[in-house]
Parts: structure tokens; sequence; C-alpha cells
């Protein structure tokens, strides 16, 4: 396909609208602090992978970027998901420190506040410091709970580059234009005309005011889809998409608290065990090349922690509804994961710790309190 | 209870009598529920439920309470009361609550203990009354492997059977399944299992048309998924247009609102059985990829029939994959073939993968009933292989093969096994 320069992309767009963030000095001294403090980003290895297929001795196979880095971070053996077994709140649990029972398909908040409301109201930190970045595309209200004296003046911004994506193939394949969804240059034109006309229907809720991107944030998305689409490796998943943005993301803003939300092992459910153990190792590479990102990006080298982990298992092979296919048997397989921190002190831990201490822990690592929340700090990471 | 209700007389009298009323209500509410279905449940259904609540009547009042006593227990810290949980109500409303409650993981073990001192009385019921039954599962014969690569997962559990494959490979199936060449047009093992025993005993469940015979017989349950385009076509439209224009919260509720696509009499012959529709309908609609992937319909539709039907001879034939394409794999409910014109190709590697899984979830699900420990032959079979698995009693007597088995004679001792 003819080369798409993200001059031309940006004038196709017709992206006009002035910077409302912050008035550029206060920018750059925001930028300035956010570079040089501690950073976390949290990545939900994602949509339900069994131990079994990743840290299980005959699942290490799949897994061969987390295996490489396992030995530089520190790993913590037994991860308890103690909560509801759905994507939403098993992930806003993690977020919010509290086991969440809300709405399992994402149409209420978190019922208790998120670590980003409570990192942004205690240090002041700007909308550009925290983002979660989701390809599950249920999770829109993710970035905030329903606390009223936080809520989403304090949230995160939360980008579902999956419901994006969806939207374009969408518009491509009703309009049966040409080569259709064979052609890429199709998919990138619907993608643009989704951002420059419609994003608010598909899940974007950065910064927005009457249904506008600010400027920035476009460019630097929309600089994630020339990328994504021209990528080497001809990508096609919601999981690369979201990838792709996580590091715009980065490079543009150096957020200090992020959500990377993979989910395309949730393929599972179609009953296709290769597309599912297909789909771990692509996250495996994604977490691989995030954590490159990291190494290489100055704003995040030697200052950040990344926190791996499954927001939940898959049904056991026995005596399960259906094995792999589903998440909703409550057995071992479905609750008991791992977690990787990355730029802690390497090791192993045998200590079992929850999926609710990642917000505890979180919140030692940025400096501000999290409230009332049942998780405790992993002081292992900390120390 | 209704005076229209079209329970068994004997399941009425235990309604009328109070029996569910006096259960814990997240117990017998559910069963309550599912027999409002009774139109729509197999036989075997019907039995259980019979004779489990027979059970339960019939047992000391004193031990039933001390049963259910723990749920009882469990119920209370959960909060279920008149409001929370209506008398004889079983919605969706209900499974939310369990699901959502922090008690639900002690509530799921508080029911797998009751159902683990129930299910011994009842199944010694069904083992009193055990015959001989037969499982064959064939696997397509583009898959990228021999039979050393084969059934990884269960080949420890019984032994392979060298066979003496035709000349001809496309009388595999016909003289294994048929005892005879495919210009003979006899009928398969599984339809004169149908014509010998009682309804819904035989099923024969597959990704293609080729265990299909127009002369089957008509009580042999015959589930093709690609006999079944065109009203998976349907589901797949309306599932779209029902996402479309209307709200629906979530899975559970597009199925609430999915529950009326039955399938038309045009659609496929199970439309003619009201019992067959609702379950064509319920496993294409399950939200476990059976609308979108044939081997999955296949894997998914054995295993409710196991559950569901308990048939005595059962033959599953998989069949290849198809590559997921590009971008319109995000897609779920559109037709690949026509969203993308990138041409349709088979994922052989991919799909050996898959069944190797399947093969194992299929014979679990079947051992995990009485009616077919101690006395099921499975018989794993890969189309065009010279060896075969049998998982089967001692007393099976390809077991004790050493030489090469001609498919008739494999044929003609399934045949003797069900005693045809």
């Amino acid at each position: 396909m003819p080369a798409l320069t993200k001059r031309r992309f940006l004038q196709l767009a017709g992206l006009s609208i002035a910077p409302r963030i912050l008035p550029k000095r206060l920018w750059a001294a925001a930028s300035r602090e956010a570079q040089s403090a501690r950073k976390v980003i949290i990545v939900t290895f994602g949509g339900g992978v069994r131990y079994s297929e990743t840290f299980a001795p005959e699942g290490v196979h799949n897994i061969p970027r987390l295996v490489d880095m396992k030995p530089k971070g520190l790993f913590f053996k037994s991860c308890t998901n103690a909560g509801v077994l759905s994507h939403y709140n098993s992930t806003g649990s993690i977020l919010t420190g509290n086991w969440q029972r809300v709405d399992d398909f994402g149409f209420q908040p978190p019922a208790t506040p998120t670590i980003f409301e409570y990192y942004r109201k205690q240090t002041g930190a700007g909308p550009s410091d925290a983002w979660a970045i989701a390809t599950n595309k249920s999770f829109s209200l993710i970035g905030s709970g329903a606390d009223r004296t936080l809520g989403q003046p304090y949230g995160a911004n939360v980008v579902l580059p999956k419901q994006l994506l969806l939207e374009a193939v969408e518009g491509v394949v009703k309009n049966n234009a040409g080569a259709g969804v064979a052609s890429r240059e199709n998919v990138l034109q619907h993608l643009e005309t989704i951002l420059s006309e419609g994003y608010e229907g598909v899940g974007w809720t950065i910064f927005k005011a009457g249904g506008q991107l600010d400027r920035t944030v476009r460019n630097t998305l929309t600089h994630a889809l020339v990328e994504y689409i021209n990528g080497p490796e001809a990508p096609s998943s919601g999981d690369e998409l979201t990838f792709f943005i996580a590091r715009e993301v980065m490079r543009e803003f150096s957020p200090r608290l992020m959500l990377v939300n993979f989910w395309d092992m949730d393929v599972a459910h179609w009953g296709s065990y290769s597309l599912y153990l297909q789909a771990i190792t692509k996250t495996d590479r994604l977490t691989g090349m995030l954590w490159e990102e990291i190494q290489s990006n100055p704003s995040y080298k030697d200052r950040t922690t990344m926190l791996v982990l499954p927001e939940l298992g898959r049904d056991g092979d026995i005596n399960a509804a259906n094995g792999f296919l589903n998440h909703r048997s409550g057995d071992p397989s479905c609750r008991n994961m791992w977690l990787l921190a990355m730029g802690a002190a390497p090791g192993e831990i045998e200590r079992p710790v929850f999926h609710v201490d990642l917000a505890a822990t979180t919140a030692e690592l940025l400096g501000f309190k999290a409230g009332e929340i049942t998780g405790r700090p992993m002081r292992e990471i900390l120390s | 209870m209704a005076a229209e209700s079209k329970l068994s007389p004997a399941l009425q009298a235990l309604v009328d009598k109070g029996l569910f009323d006096r259960l814990p209500p997240t117990f017998s509410t559910f069963f309550f529920e599912q027999i409002q279905e009774w139109d729509t449940l197999f036989p075997a259904e019907r039995s259980y439920h019979e004779r489990l609540f027979a059970l339960i009547d019939r047992s000391d009042t004193a031990l039933v309470e001390k049963l259910f006593e723990p749920l009882r227990r469990v119920e209370q810290v959960m909060g279920v009361n008149e409001r929370s949980w209506p008398r004889r109500h079983f919605t969706l409303e209900q499974v939310d609550f369990l699901n959502r409650s922090p008690h639900y993981p002690e509530w799921r073990k508080t029911v797998a203990d009751i159902f683990a001192q129930l299910d011994p009385l009842l199944e010694a019921e069904v083992a009193r009354k055990g015959h001989a039954r037969l499982v064959v599962v064939v696997a397509p014969a583009e898959l990228p492997v021999g039979p050393d690569r084969m059934w990884l997962r269960i080949r420890q559990h019984g032994k392979r059977i060298p066979l003496e494959p035709p000349e001809d490979v496309a009388d595999y199936l016909p003289l294994l399944l048929t005892g005879a060449a495919r210009k003979d047009g006899a009928h398969s093992i599984s339809a004169m299992c149908a014509m010998a025993k009682e309804p819904y005993a035989a099923w024969s469940i597959e990704a293609g048309g080729g265990l299909s015979d127009p002369g089957n017989p008509s009580a042999l349950v015959a589930l093709s998924y690609d006999k079944l385009r065109e009203y998976r076509a349907r589901l797949t439209n309306e599932v779209t247009h029902i996402l479309k224009t209307q709200e629906v919260r979530g899975p559970r509720q597009l199925l609430a609102k999915l529950k009326e696509l039955k399938i038309r009499a045009s659609e496929g012959d199970v439309g003619r059985d009201p019992v067959l529709a609702e379950f064509t309908r319920a496993t294409l609609l399950s939200g476990n990829g059976t609308l979108l992937i044939n081997n999955t319909f296949v894997e998914w539709s054995t295993v409710q029939a196991v559950r569901r039907a308990r048939p005595s001879a059962t033959v599953v034939s998989f069949g290849i994959r198809n590559k997921i394409k590009p971008f319109t794999s995000l897609l779920i409910y559109a037709d690949q073939e026509t969203a993308n014109p990138i041409p349709t190709q088979m994922d052989t590697l991919g799909t050996y993968v898959d069944l190797e899984i399947f093969y194992q979830y299929i014979w679990q699900e079947f051992e995990k009933y009485a009616e077919y420990r101690h006395n099921t032959a499975y018989l794993f079979v890969g189309e065009g292989m010279d060896e075969m698995l049998a998982i089967a009693p001692a007393d099976f007597p390809l077991l004790a093969a050493a030489q090469p088995v001609k498919l008739g004679q494999v044929f003609g001792t399934m045949k003797d096994w069900m005693n045809l």
C-alpha cells in the first residue's frame, strides 16, 4: 500500500482542534516531574489463561519472552483471584484493591475508587498521567469508580483500541470496498474516519468534553494507528493495536500509572485450543516488547515497575464444564495465577498474594494512600 | 404449580405435596425451573429428575435435613430470602446473585458435596441396568500426523490396534461404520442401533456430511454442522441484528432474547422433533464458538448429548477447521467467507492441536456417568490410518488383536458388542 505519512493522515483527519489539556508551560513542568518519578505499569496478561499453559513446566514453551524475563524480575508463584471470575470484575479488583462484584459486562463502574483516582487526587497529577489501554471493549468504565467524592474527574483516560478496530473492519465489510479488509489501506481509512468523527461511540474517554479529542492525544493515537497498520508483521488483532497505542502513549505522555489490558486469548471461548495457544504466545511477545520499550525509553528506564499477571485463569481439564473454553467453574485452575514484577529485585516468592494486593502495592510505589482496601502491599516488591 | 403442568404424574405428585418448597431455595428453584421445560427434556433427563426427587422424598426426613443443612447455612450468609430469591423462580437475576456473592465458592462446594452423597445412590440404580455402549470418534484424513502422534492425552488408557486399511481410502469409513464398501450403501452401526433401541439412543454428530445417509432411520439423531448451514446463517444474522438494534446487557440477556429462534423444519431434519430442535438451538447459542467453528460444534454437541440424552451408540466425526482470516476474525457474527475476499485455507495443524484436547474432553465426559463406566468401548480412529486407539473393558475382543485388523472386522466386533 502507498505510504501514509503522519502529516498526510493528520490532514485527512482534519485535526485542527487547539490543545485543551494544559497550558504548554504547565505541560512541560508536569512532564519533567513525571519523567523523574517512579512509574507503574500493570499488564493484565489476559483474556484468561491457565497456569498449565504458562508457567507450569508443560506450558513454558508458550511464553518464551516471559520465561526470559522471569530471572530478571520478582516472581510470585501464587497470586490468587478470590473474586468474581469475569474479566471486568477481576480487572476492577486489581485496580481498586477490593473484590468487585458489579455488572460482569462493564455496565457499571467499579463500586470503589480505583488507584487512578487516589493517585491523581492526592498527587495533583494531570489527566495525561493515568491511562487504561484495554483490548476488552467492555472496559469503558474501568478508569474510575462509583464513589462521587472521586470518580471520573480523577480517573484514567480509557482507550479501547479493539472497539475502534471493530468499527473500522465492520465499516469496510459493510461497504465491501475493493479488496475489503484484505487491503490494509481500506482498514486504515476507516480508522481515520472514526478517529476524526465518531470516536465517542467506540469507547474513547480521553479528556473528552463535547466529543473532541485533544490534539496531542489525537496525534498520538493517529501515529499508533499508522504504525500498527504498517507494522512489519501485518498485525491484525486487538492486542497488537493495544500495544501500539500503549507504546505511543508512553512515548508522548510518559504516564506514571498505566493499565495495559491484553485480551486476545479469550478466543478460547471459540473452542480452538490452537488459537488459544497462539494468542498466549502473541501476548507473551507483546509483553516482552512492552518491557523492551520500558528499557529503551529514558522516561521509564530504571524507574518503572511492571506488574504482569493474568486477571483470571480458565477451567481445568478435569471435571469442569468444558475445560479451557470457559472460566466459570471457580476451580483452582480459574483462580490460581502468578505475578511477575519487573523492576523489582529478582527472586521467587512462595508466599501467596492476591489480585487485590496490586492496588496497595502500586499506592506504596507511587506514594499515595489507597483508602480502605482489602489488599495489602507486597513488601517484597517495595524493598 | 399450574393445573396444566405437563410433568410426569410421579414428579407432579412430589411438587403437589410441597417437596420442592421444603428444600433450600437455591437447590430447589434451579430444578424447578429445569422441569418447567419438561416437553423438551430427553427421556434420560426426565428419568434423572424423577429418580432424584423420589430418592429425596423417600429418604428419612432427618437425613435429608442433615444433608441440606450446610446449604441452608450458606444461603443464610449469602442473604437468600423471599425477596432476593422469589419462590419457584430461577432467573438470570438469581444466576447473577450467586455469581457475585462473596460466598459463591462456598456455595458451589456445598452443592457439590450434596451431589457427592446423592449421586452414588442414583448411579447404583443406573449401574444395575447397565448395558454395552459404543463411542466412535473419527478424525479427518487431512491431519498432518501419523497415528504415533495421535490421541496423546488419552492413549495411556487404551491400546493402539493395528488396522488394515482398504486400498481405496474412500471406503475407509464405510467399511468401518457399515461393514461394506461405499457403493453398497449399507446401514451404519449407529443407524442399526437407532432402529433396535429406544428413541435418542443413537447419535451421529459430524462436522461435514460424510456420515449422513439418505436411508438413515428417523430414529437416528443426526447432527451435521455443514447441513445446519442455513440455520446457522439465520442465527448469525439475528444475533447481529439484535446486537445492533436492541439494548442487550450481556450474553445471558442475549440468550434469553434468542430463546425463540427455533430451527425451522426446512433448515434441518432435527427441526421436526421439538426436543432435538431445542437441543440444536441451545447448542448453537451456548456462546462456546459452536456457531463459528465446526469442531467446536461437534465437541459441544457430543458433550451435551452425553449429559442430557445418554446415548448408547455415538459416532462423532470431526473435520478440518479453516484458518481465521485477518481482521474479519474480530467480527464474531460475520460470515468469514463473504466478509473477506482472501481465499479460505484449511488449518490442518491447528485442527490437529484442537482435536487432541477434544478427544480427552469427550472421553472424560462419557466417563463421568455411571451409564458408561466399565461397559463402553471407545474407538478413536483417524480416517486412512493403519492404527486406531481402543479404550474398552478387558473383554472387548479387539484388545487382543496382535495382527492388523480389517475394518469390516472392526464393524463386526462393534455390532456384536452392541448385540445388534
